[in-house]
């Protein structure tokens, strides 16, 4: 019963308390808001960064299940291998320039990361030949717009290295800018609205289930 | 060759190898990826954060008050267990409401009202002459913004308003395609330019 | 075997290019955009000594186009005499603006803790900069590898934002919106962005309405500031190859479009 009562009084009430707190302490330059915003901030990093362990562990968690249970074993536990051998080697050899640590990063992580997103590179071109059409006026202007933008960025010489990157930035200075305004002020009006409900205990989903 | 590069080369390859299909060694290299990328972050918020902002303060110089964040910390912790698991909320909450606190000015003064002052530009020069490309501003987020406004039905001169608003969207995400294929396109030639000049050595 | 499908003709004409055009070797003259110009003055502008803040906010997936883009810029900051402190507020962004920053600083001999300081990764990056806008020693008692904070010559001359000349963001994303709308408008620290091309448009906003001082965008970004210091580097390796698949990309979108009009003409739709 007192989880039931607590379990979205208690959580309701502390973002009530704290979100206050952060919005009027915006107001005030007395030292004590100050300090109070200073430590408020620190334990927001340390408690997020816990939400960070949390998340890696379940990770770690639903891993060995599925290994248990057979799906996939041999790609599980290569990528088990991979998320042990990090932390054993910071432990080990520390995480300065020229340890294992920096060299899986640099010579494994990021290698493979980096390749993955280029792998969009294949993606958009093929999307630009099979789907990228003039089928109305609005869609015949965005393809316009983004054929500009590319001849203007290209080195071909002549007008399409002197002048065209003239009226492509002109584009991407006002009317393209008016409409990414446009959605900013939207999403902010959003992002006001929404962190007021918040605060007030209107908006609750981020309580999850209904215990 | 350096044993990195060569590592290195392999795995890029390995991964490029799903543009013909998915397949066994895509996949070994996909969970190899995921894994390390894990046990990474696991590293730098271990060291980089939890170590400097609260475990060496608190057990170096013995600052108590850090046992709050620490506690608020290990709450988060019971949400692995049924009974347990409304205390995790409790931090949530505190993250959430810390957010939403500090949201509200910046979203209020440091974005909507930031972006609306500068829209309201002087529409002509000192010498009178007429400023078309702020008007142009002008036109385009009022136009934009009627086509996001949803109480009141797109018809008539409305309509037309919310009508010339998609062409200002329409040029937008026109720019956004052009600069994201820009972006896609760099990231693939980096790696190309590893793999011809360091992995393959075929030029300099 | 599987057959290739019309897809993997597409993929293959784009590895096709871009290998050609980075084996011939080519360097291409360009003219300097307005935006790349503007970041450059700026930094060219600080007196000698003056202190910035480079933020690596990005991950490793867009290092290819972030590297040299970082490099023109801490380069050139470097050679002019700045003052730098690294801070990262994505995990991903530590090891390379570690990197990054020692590379750099060790091609002109410098001394770190004079000249430079990494601190670290902070994982909440509104706290961090709200917090950094108070006390950046407080935010980071202790730099990248755990020395204290009060150990470093540099940073002892650094209490917060108004310490600092300007923020320069290194971003992927849209962390750079945090410095300007919880950094920029809170503490008035001047934020500059270097930032992939894909993101340039996000922050077009900010730049007009001055609460970005200035920004560059992309490998183009990064070749006209390589230009710019009179040093090459990836941006410009990369110019012939970049302009090639911008083409090809363009040749994919107008046969496209004449399959499409001529299979709409025939009835056939698409």
């Amino acid at each position: 019963m007192v989880g039931v009562l607590m379990g979205r009084r208690l959580p309701l009430a502390v973002c009530f308390v704290f979100g206050l707190v952060m919005f009027l302490q915006y107001f005030s330059e007395h030292p004590v808001a100050i300090n109070l915003n200073q430590t408020i901030l620190d334990y927001w990093q340390i408690v997020f960064a816990f939400t960070l362990i949390v998340g890696i562990f379940t990770y770690f968690k639903n891993n060995v299940t599925q290994i248990s249970r057979g799906s996939d074993r041999p790609f599980r536990l290569v990528g088990l291998a991979g998320f042990v051998s990090m932390p054993l080697l910071a432990l080990i050899w520390g995480i300065k320039a020229d340890t294992p640590f920096m060299w899986m990063f640099e010579n494994v992580q990021a290698p493979m990361q980096s390749t993955v997103f280029a792998l969009l590179a294949f993606f958009v071109a093929s999307a630009s030949f099979r789907g990228f059409r003039a089928r109305s006026l609005p869609a015949a202007v965005l393809l316009l717009s983004a054929l500009l933008m590319l001849l203007s960025r290209s080195n071909i010489g002549g007008f399409f290295s002197e002048g065209l990157p003239e009226i492509a930035n002109w584009i991407r200075d006002y009317p393209s800018m008016a409409a990414r305004r446009a959605i900013l002020i939207g999403i902010g009006l959003g992002s006001l609205t929404t962190s007021l409900r918040v605060i007030i205990g209107i908006e609750r989903t981020w309580l999850g289930g209904d215990k | 060759m350096e044993a990195g590069t060569i590592v290195a080369g392999i795995l890029t390859l390995a991964i490029l190898s799903f543009l013909y299909r998915d397949n066994p060694v895509y996949k070994m290299a996909e969970y190899l990826l995921i894994g390390v990328s894990i046990g990474y972050v696991l590293v730098i918020t271990w060291t980089n954060t939890l170590v400097s902002l609260l475990f060496e303060p608190l057990w170096t110089d013995s600052n108590l008050w850090l046992l709050i964040p620490f506690v608020l910390g290990l709450l988060m912790w019971a949400r692995f267990h049924r009974k347990t698991a409304w205390l995790s909320r409790i931090p949530i909450g505190f993250m959430i409401g810390s957010g939403a606190g500090v949201a509200i000015p910046a979203m209020l003064y440091g974005r909507t009202l930031k972006q609306m002052s500068a829209t309201i530009t002087p529409l002509m020069d000192s010498s009178g002459v007429p400023d078309l490309s702020g008007l142009i501003v002008i036109i385009g987020l009022l136009t934009t913004l009627s086509y996001f406004y949803f109480s009141r039905e797109h018809k008539g001169y409305f309509g037309g308003l919310a009508k010339l608003g998609t062409f200002f969207l329409m040029i937008f995400f026109g720019t956004t395609f052009g600069y994201t294929v820009m972006s896609r396109m760099s990231t693939f030639i980096g790696r190309m330019e590893f793999l011809l000049t360091d992995f393959l050595r075929l030029t300099n | 075997m599987k057959r290739l499908e019309a897809r993997h003709w597409t993929f293959l004409g784009l590895f096709v290019v871009v290998t050609i055009t980075m084996l011939l070797n080519i360097k291409l003259e360009m003219k300097v955009s307005p935006y790349t110009q503007d970041m450059y003055t700026y930094i060219e502008s600080l007196p000698e000594g003056s202190v910035l803040i480079i933020s690596f906010d990005h991950e490793a997936s867009s290092l290819p186009e972030i590297r040299p883009i970082a490099l023109a810029v801490l380069r050139h900051a470097f050679k002019k005499g700045h003052k730098l402190i690294g801070v990262s507020l994505l995990a991903e962004g530590t090891l390379i603006g570690y990197r990054l920053m020692r590379q750099t600083a060790d091609e002109l001999d410098l001394e770190y803790g004079r000249d430079y300081a990494y601190l670290g990764f902070r994982p909440q990056y509104i706290a961090a900069i709200l917090a950094m806008g108070e006390s950046i020693q407080q935010t980071y008692p202790r730099d990248y590898l755990g020395a204290p904070y009060e150990q470093f010559e540099l940073l002892n001359t650094v209490e917060n934002y108004n310490d600092v000349a300007a923020v320069i963001s290194i971003a992927d994303g849209s962390l750079t919106t945090h410095w300007i709308e919880y950094g920029q408008a809170r503490y008035g620290v001047k934020v500059l962005g270097a930032v992939t091309a894909a993101m340039v448009t996000t922050y077009d906003p900010y730049l007009a309405s001055g609460q970005m001082y200035a920004m560059m965008g992309g490998l183009r970004g990064a070749a006209e500031y390589e230009k710019l210091i009179e040093r090459d580097g990836g941006g410009a390796r990369g110019m012939l190859a970049q302009s090639s698949a911008h083409l090809y990309v363009i040749l994919l979108v107008v046969l496209g479009n004449i399959v499409y009009f001529v299979s709409r003409k025939q009835g056939g739709g698409s």
